[in-house]
């Protein structure tokens, strides 16, 4: 009874308040439509009078809008018979017109895009604020065909930006540096923001990138401070607007890699006719044994790919959505190297409260799955090696079918590596952001975001009873099992301010970063197995264990980095703008006292264009001076250097048992801080004839002060020969330009180019300071690696880093021996001469890249053809250096018999000379691309379908000997140009591809 | 109409302030303390008791470099007649490390002599750090262990200093652990300091030879130590001190702990802990210890197939021809000592290759050109890290330090007995075994001169007599390969005068390793030695 009552009457106050809810919203919509309404149709058009599909239509100051249909038609009814129509598309010249029954709208194509939107940190400006280095790279513009990742998408399109491949591995990313080398210590990526949260380059699938911002001076990535020195790439995803149409695009390709290039080692044949030249070798070539197999053949092939991407989007008045399912399946031209990913991404947005509060919901997943040759690796370089240095005479199996093997010092079957050899690694990532943002009226806007961000892996590899661990070494089954696990917290709270004053607009902004990270993880491996059926599946029953073969380790270690910071724009008369940002930021890994750091920046921009006395310049459409300076920082590149910490290490034979030693885990360097880089930026931004023909220029100059390495100390008084510590000084100057020209336009044939050159001067200015201190003003970086081993680079205080520093070669003895000349210009065989006769030989840092890329449209025909170098560098050709010389116990290179200096034949031994460093320049025609646009009354499905064939790494044009003069120089920044003799080589794809959206 | 919107104002507001502080709650802090999970902060470690032998491990572990790669062992035989290291068909020129090696052409970068500096360091560096931590009360523990303890430690220091003061001279003394930049000190100063140091911490020191002690400072390896620097007295400080030499080594030998061996080849077995010979051990082992790689320089790839090994050798040094032919016929010590000739495969007992003792150059050798050494066990499965444990201080020593001093001092006859005694073992008629004190005083048996890639002698260089010469060699074939044939070459004479293989004298600046580049360029103290 007592509950019917309750009931009853919540029911007649809920029914209470929604008859009042209806009566009043009747109330409010009819009051409206009394008094203002008007119905609006039109067209809209491009200026050859082609329909524009999807073109957006706004009532100005309203949320009332819609898109045009396939034939550009579009109805709408204002609330307002005075009504101002806002037209917009992507590309175009944004309009207000005011509304009328019947319109007809013309859309201008934008080539100044001086109203683009340019992302910089914590927000966006319009470009013609813009007040520091920020290069922006759209969709259409983007390197097409079988890319890797975000980067190479915008390989050669930013001056100052040099992005390479120099690995074929499906699983190897890109390469990226900006504006030189200002670090010492080994990272020297820069900070990838995927939709404002740090991610990588690989976050999202690149064909669900909408644009890349690329910030390059101190004065724009100061706001970034703490990881701001190697610039900050912006990578924005395809994302749906509020009153578009729903729609489905479809991008997919297939493509083909070959090996670019190989190496010209003796085959079987020729090997014969050295035998019967009457030459004698020993260890792998040590006999003929009649058979002939190309061993680089039986281990690669040619690497078929696919990828699909499937982006939905659509909204209505309040809401939007995006989602979007990535899969690739690329092989590796290598055997045993596919590498698949799954990547999933949905992004919601709703607003609410006449759009005062937008919150935003992303989720991206993605699963990735590859085969391991190596323990944990994709790639297993010793495979290659064994590949490349054997005899072709041998056969690949005996007769009764085990592998041919012999016992030839670092010698095995590379197929047998290959193919018994099982492995694989599976990452999972996952990225959940949430965030939302308050209106206050016009002026005042309240955002919080929030990420969670993990990645897990679990890797397995095993090597059967027929790979030579057991066949050679014994082990009888090898298996590997490790898994790790990453999670990270991103939190930013921001409050925006902007607003006018007559002429004077200024925006402010303020904020609040946190963001922590922690890894954990976790491996095992066993040998001694009773079966290869388990392969690593069944780790604990090998015997190893029991035998003290079997090891095992785990880890776990956390960071954080916690920021404050704020930036005013001021802007008058679109004539002088100024921008200043400050950050306040602390990491953990520095030493108690010197957690902080402060990162200032600051830019000033004129533009000259917008002067009264400029009025009458009508070929000048743009024209802005900016300088710049801001302050950016190096975090420590690893955790707990500060710290005194202790560890248990190697064992100690105590009263019959092994115990462990307790040992400090580091020289602890309390006084460890942020290394600071300073940068100066002045540029030049110009557009002439209507925007033709436009670009722009920058200088900058930038000095690394306290940069961190790890510096040798003295032993005592420190525990270890080396500390890291903030010592060195660092200078890198360099010019940039940016030429877009568009030579041609006409309503059926258009074509822009667009060029690129930037120059580097790179020098350390010291590698000393008061509590450090080099005696000599030097110390050697680089290794050969066995036989040689010999360090290859010197750093000098002075001088620019990736010096080559060794022997110089200028002649060989009727012997076959090289004669070196001394620094002092005598002459002495190389037998006798001494590590004091070494001297500098080159330099391994390419001194200015440029790229040309045009854009052909003729009618429904695109084609795109990118061009790009490098000049002034050098590079140790490894593989010459190891293999150009008959004298060794591995198969050799063809070269290997030529006359040298046209005088005798190599004698020596393998030595690091000068006859290996070649010049690098080259220029590549790196991507060409044709497609064809349907046209829209051939298809009635869709509202566009392109299809497109690209090639990508087409051809080089080098004096270098080597497989490709791109060399990975990230994994040794102090020794570039070191051409390994294993990298995985380069690869040369043909892809056929198809777009279209419904 | 006014009604509804200031509802939507009041839960806007709401709304507002809940976000707001729900997104501002995880980020409110400014806390930058690092967390740490797999290591100890030093600030929070409470030792146990059981901590106390891990941390005194730290000053003894870094001893195993000696037979590590380019450790101590090839400071000491690498620059001296026994062993080469050729280019051979897989590499080994090695940027010409082990031809300046046999040339004394090193400079300040080369690595084997830095290696040595840096372990050494490393390990009374490791030394002082105990010390500290027990005089600070830091450790747990008892008055008499702090005693005790402080003299293991300081003894080992002075082992540590008694390679240093033979490889580098002069060298910085460290007797504490501080922060300070350390001086250099003379090399007759730091012999000074390891004599007063040992005599000071000898009565410390136990005289228990068992399991317990095994591989740490007795009195009896203290004594032995003290021995060794007396006998290199003249060397370091141009004064000989043969009768204290003596005293020392009676000391050794009055206390009954040890006695020769009966089989020499049981010194060097995999299971030769516990030896009757050991006075002080350094034990590595394949699964706990693997430092030992040493066997993996000296042996052929193949070799693998010879003693079923897990691991592939590299084929690297081999014995100078010379010094093979300087040994007695019926001296089993050669077999013992060297692989000659067939090597058989350890499953069917069929030739797998021939080693030939000739080496045409240091410039080029075949894997089989050379006689290797074999003198340490290899087992069967043995993988990259050997299981013998080294005898770094042993009884004969002792012995032969003691009759060295004898037969300096014209007491040739009372040394010949001793030296007789110890190669008793080692030949099957005892009529062979015995030698006169004449004998002993005689020119080596050593054939000295620059060898031609056919083997005879092109340049024979000083050809004078060497005085006690044929002790040296009793020294060379008793201690071959154990990591100390320089030390004598130098105290002979020889190192500094006579040519061998592809060898000619430097001069005299040569019996010290210059100190390391890089040493010289982090601590501004330090001056070169003499030459370099």
């Amino acid at each position: 009874m007592k509950l019917a009552n309750f009931l009853s009457k919540a029911f007649l106050e809920i029914n209470g308040f929604k008859k009042q809810f209806f009566f009043s919203v009747v109330c409010l919509v009819f009051a409206q439509t009394a008094f203002s309404q008007q119905q609006v149709t039109g067209t809209i058009t491009d200026k050859s009078g082609i329909p524009i599909a999807g073109a957006s239509v706004v009532e100005k100051s309203t949320t009332n809008g819609t898109v045009t249909d396939f034939d550009g038609n579009f109805e709408i009814t204002t609330s307002d018979s005075n009504a101002i129509l806002v037209f917009s598309y992507l590309g175009f010249a944004t309009q207000e017109v005011p509304a009328t029954s019947n319109m007809s709208v013309v859309l201008e194509e934008d080539l100044e895009q001086l109203s683009e939107v340019v992302v910089i940190g914590y927000g966006t400006q319009k470009r013609a604020d813009v007040t520091s280095s920020v290069a922006t790279v759209k969709a259409e513009d983007f390197v097409q065909g079988n890319v890797k990742d975000a980067a190479q998408l915008i390989q050669g399109k930013v001056a100052g930006l040099s992005v390479s491949a120099p690995s074929g591995d499906p699983t190897e990313g890109t390469q990226i540096s900006l504006r030189g080398m200002s670090s010492l210590s080994a990272d020297s990526a820069p900070l990838v923001l995927v939709d404002g949260v740090p991610g990588s380059l690989n976050t999202v699938a690149p064909e669900d990138i909408e644009s890349v911002d690329v910030l390059k001076d101190g004065s724009a990535t100061a706001i970034y401070g703490t990881r701001g020195t190697n610039g900050v790439i912006i990578i924005t995803t395809k994302k749906g607007t509020n009153d578009m149409k729903s729609t489905i695009e479809y991008n997919g390709y297939a493509s083909l890699a070959t090996i670019a290039d190989r190496m010209n080692f003796l085959n079987a044949s020729e090997l014969r006719q050295k035998f019967n030249e009457g030459y004698t070798f020993t260890g792998a070539n040590l006999q003929d044994f009649g058979a002939d197999t190309d061993w680089v053949d039986e281990i690669t092939r040619d690497a078929f790919s696919q990828v699909h991407n499937i982006i939905f989007r659509g909204g209505n008045s309040t809401s939007n959505m995006t989602a979007s399912v990535n899969y690739r399946d690329i092989e590796g031209i290598f055997l045993k190297s596919n590498n698949e990913k799954y990547t999933g991404r949905i992004n919601v947005n709703h607003a609410m409260f006449d759009n005062k509060l937008k919150t935003n919901v992303g989720v991206i997943l993605s699963e990735q799955v590859y085969n391991a040759l190596g323990d944990g690796q994709s790639f297993n370089p010793t495979i290659y090696r064994q590949a490349i240095i054997h005899n072709p005479t041998e056969p690949i199996y005996n007769e009764d079918g085990s592998y041919f093997e012999r016992a030839v010092y670092f010698y095995d079957n590379p197929v047998s590596m290959i193919q018994e050899t099982i492995g694989e690694n599976r990452y999972r990532t996952s990225r959940i952001d949430f965030s939302m943002s308050y209106d206050f009226g016009d002026h005042l806007t309240v955002k919080g975001l929030y990420t969670r961000k993990g990645e897990t892996n679990i890797r397995g590899f095993y090597q059967t009873k027929n790979h030579v661990s057991t066949t050679e070494s014994g082990q009888d089954g090898f298996a590997s099992r490790g898994t790790d696990n990453y999670v990270g917290n991103y939190g930013q709270f921001t409050v925006d301010y902007d607003n006018n004053f007559g002429d004077h607009r200024v925006t402010a902004l303020a904020g609040y970063n946190y963001e922590d990270n922690m890894n954990e993880g976790f491996w095992a491996n066993n040998r001694r197995f009773p079966t290869d059926g388990f392969t690593y599946n069944n780790i604990g029953s090998g015997q190893g264990l029991q035998l003290g073969e079997a090891g095992m380790g785990s880890f776990k270690n956390a960071d954080k980095l916690i920021a404050f910071f704020s930036r005013v724009t001021y802007n008058y008369d679109n004539r002088y703008l100024l921008m200043a940002s400050l950050r306040r930021e602390g990491s953990t890994r520095f030493g108690e006292d010197y957690k902080w750091g402060n990162f200032p920046g600051i830019s000033l921009g004129w533009r000259v264009d917008q002067e009264s006395f400029a009025e009458n310049w009508d070929w000048l459409s743009n024209l802005k001076l900016r300088t710049g300076f801001g302050v950016t920082g190096t975090n420590a590149g690893e955790r707990y250097q500060s710290l005194s910490g202790l560890s248990y290490g190697d064992y100690f034979f105590n009263n019959g048992q092994w115990v462990r030693q307790l040992v400090p885990s580091r020289n602890a360097n309390s006084n460890l801080r942020w290394e600071k880089k300073e940068e100066f930026n002045v540029g030049l931004d110009f557009g002439v004839l209507g925007g033709r023909i436009n670009g722009s220029v920058d200088y900058y100059n930038r000095t690394t002060k306290d940069a961190l390495f790890d510096y040798s100390v003295p032993t005592p008084p420190y525990f270890y020969g080396s500390i890291a510590a903030n010592v060195a000084e660092i200078k890198n100057t360099g010019l940039e330009f940016l030429l877009n020209v568009t030579p041609f336009q006409t309503d059926n044939f258009q074509w822009t180019a667009n060029l690129t050159y930037s120059t580097n001067t790179n020098e350390i200015v010291s590698l000393s300071n008061d509590e450090f201190q080099l005696t000599n003003d030097f110390f050697d970086e680089g290794y050969t690696g066995e036989p040689i081993q010999i360090s290859t680079h010197r750093v000098q205080e002075g001088q620019p880093i990736g010096n080559f520093f060794g022997l110089k070669s200028v002649d060989i003895t009727d012997d076959g021996i090289w004669i070196i000349e001394r620094p002092d210009g005598s002459r002495v065989p190389a037998t006798e001469a001494t590590n004091d006769d070494r001297q500098v030989l080159g330099n391994g840092l390419p001194k200015a890249y440029y790229s040309w890329n045009n854009t052909v449209k003729y009618k429904n025909w695109d084609l795109m053809f990118n061009l790009r170098g490098a000049l002034d560098y050098q590079i140790l050709n490894f593989s010459r250096m190891f293999y150009e010389n008959p004298t060794i116990g591995y198969n050799t290179l063809d070269s290997a018999y030529d006359l040298v200096y046209g005088k005798a034949v190599l004698q020596d031994v393998q030595r690091y000379v000068s006859h290996y460093i070649e010049d690098g320049d080259f220029l590549k025609i790196d991507n060409v691309t044709l497609g064809y646009t349907l046209p829209k009354d051939a298809i009635k499905f869709a509202q566009t379908f392109r299809i497109y064939a690209s090639g990508l790494n087409l051809a080089t044009f080098s004096k270098y000997k080597g497989i490709d003069p791109e060399i990975n120089n990230r994994d040794n920044p102090l020794s570039p140009g070191n051409d390994n003799r294993d990298k995985y080589p380069t690869i040369r794809t043909f892809t056929l591809g198809i777009n279209f959206t419904f | 109409m006014k009604n509804i919107r200031n509802k939507v104002t009041t839960l806007r507001l709401r709304f507002l302030i809940l976000s707001v502080s729900v997104l501002l709650l995880p980020i409110s802090c400014t806390d930058l303390e690092e967390e740490v999970f797999s290591e100890v902060t030093e600030s929070s470690f409470v030792p146990a008791e059981s901590d106390i032998i891990a941390v005194m491990a730290s000053a003894y572990t870094p001893m195993r470099y000696v037979m590590g790669w380019q450790g101590y062992f090839d400071v000491q035989e690498e620059p001296a007649d026994m062993f080469v290291t050729p280019t051979r068909p897989n590499g080994w020129d090695d940027g010409g490390t082990y031809k300046r090696m046999h040339f004394h052409e090193w400079t300040e970068t080369q690595w084997q002599p830095r290696n040595t500096w840096i372990t050494c360091f490393n390990g009374i560096n490791s030394a002082n750090r105990v010390i500290l931590q027990i005089e600070s009360g830091e450790l747990p523990v008892s008055e008499a262990q702090a005693t005790s303890i402080i003299a293991e430690m300081r003894a080992l220091r002075a082992l540590y200093y008694s390679m240093l003061v033979d490889t580098h001279g002069n060298v910085p003394i460290i007797a504490s652990y501080s922060d300070e930049l350390p001086v250099q000190s003379s090399r007759s100063e730091v012999y000074d300091f390891i004599v007063s140091e040992l005599n000071e911490v000898i009565p410390n020191l136990t005289e228990t030879v068992d399991q317990s002690t095994y591989g740490r400072m007795t009195k009896w390896a203290a004594y032995h130590v003290l021995a060794r620097v007396y006998l290199n007295a003249e060397v370091y400080t141009g004064t000989a001190q043969w009768d204290n030499v003596i005293a020392a080594c009676d000391e050794i030998i009055d206390s009954g702990a040890f006695e020769l061996s009966s089989n020499y080849s049981d010194i060097f077995a995999t299971e030769n802990q516990g030896n009757s010979e050991m006075v002080f051990a350094i034990p590595y082992d394949q699964i706990f210890a693997g430092q030992w790689n040493a066997h993996m320089k000296m042996m052929n790839p193949e070799h693998r197939l010879v003693f079923g090994m897990q691991a592939q050798p590299w084929g690297g040094s081999s014995c100078n021809p010379q010094f093979i032919d300087s040994y007695e016929p019926t001296d089993n010590r050669l077999a013992d000592t060297w692989l000659m000739g067939d090597q058989l495969s350890y499953t069917d007992g069929s030739v797998v290759f021939t080693l030939v003792k000739e080496m045409p150059s240091i410039y080029g050798c075949d894997f089989t050109q050379g006689f290797k050494c074999g003198k340490y066990e290899i087992e069967p499965g043995a993988t990259g890290g050997l299981s013998v444990d080294f005898p770094f201080l042993r009884y004969t020593d002792v012995l032969m330090m003691k009759a060295e001093a004898l037969l300096r001092t014209d007491r040739s006859d009372e040394a010949a007995t001793i030296v007789t005694q110890v190669r008793m073992r080692s030949f099957d008629d005892p009529a062979d075994a015995a030698v006169t004190g004449a004998e002993l005083e005689g020119d080596t048996t050593v054939e000295y001169g620059t060898l031609a890639e056919d083997g005879t002698i092109d340049e024979p260089g000083d050809q004078s007599v060497v005085p006690y010469g044929r002790f040296l060699d009793e020294l060379g074939w008793e201690f071959a390969a154990e990591a100390r044939r320089r030390t004598d070459l130098i105290r002979f004479g020889v190192y500094q005068t006579k040519n061998w293989y592809n060898h000619t004298p430097k001069g005299d600046y040569t019996t010290l390793f210059p100190i390391g580049l890089e040493e010289l360029n982090t601590n501004t103290n330090l001056n070169q030695n003499p030459g370099y």
